[in-house]
């Protein structure tokens, strides 16, 4: 989603993106010409009339899980995007918590306990090292 | 912010250019899937 015009779009995906990866993009790009939809996210920016770099993932039931906003000359970072995702769908659909660093096949945290269970204690399943 | 963490995402409707062809994309036909939402400064730009 960017201020551009489709017409721009178009010409941005056969002009450069379809010599950075093959296809090009293969996810639809989106106009928002007077950042009214950026707006409605609060990422629009009115000085320059962009709208600002920010990543959403929305849940199956349209409810907003994640968000990253980015100023500036670096640029996002996909894994992690990815790494988010993964952990928010292996929560949906096994209850289970994602300690700082998951990756799949790291240790998990067994889910919030009701009043009658005690979980084992997180040190004894996870350790400050399987963050990185 | 008009947006919150844990809330339901608002609804859009968007032209949009996808792999040739011209439509119209709506936030709610997603519903049932996961959707990563990218807002980006302009095309043509390096990052």
């Amino acid at each position: 989603m960017s201020v551009d015009s489709v017409d721009t779009h178009r010409k941005w995906q056969e002009e450069e993106l379809v010599r950075m990866v093959k296809g090009g993009a293969l996810f639809p790009l989106c106009s928002d010409p007077q950042g009214e939809i950026g707006k409605l996210f609060g990422v629009y920016d009115p000085g320059p009339e962009e709208d600002l770099r920010a990543t959403f993932i929305i849940d199956p039931e349209g409810r907003i899980q994640a968000l990253e906003i980015l100023a500036g000359p670096a640029g996002r970072n996909i894994p992690e995007t990815l790494r988010i995702l993964r952990a928010l769908a292996h929560h949906r659909s096994t209850g289970n918590l994602l300690p700082c660093g998951w990756q799949p096949g790291k240790p998990v945290l067994a889910p919030e306990p009701g009043d009658r269970h005690k979980p084992a204690p997180t040190w004894e399943i996870w350790e400050t090292r399987n963050a990185f | 912010m008009p947006v919150q963490i844990g809330k339901e995402a608002p609804d859009f409707v968007a032209k949009a250019y996808h792999q040739g062809t011209l439509k119209k994309v709506r936030l709610r036909d997603y519903r049932g899937r996961w959707v990563i939402l990218f807002f980006y400064l302009r095309d043509f730009t390096p990052v």
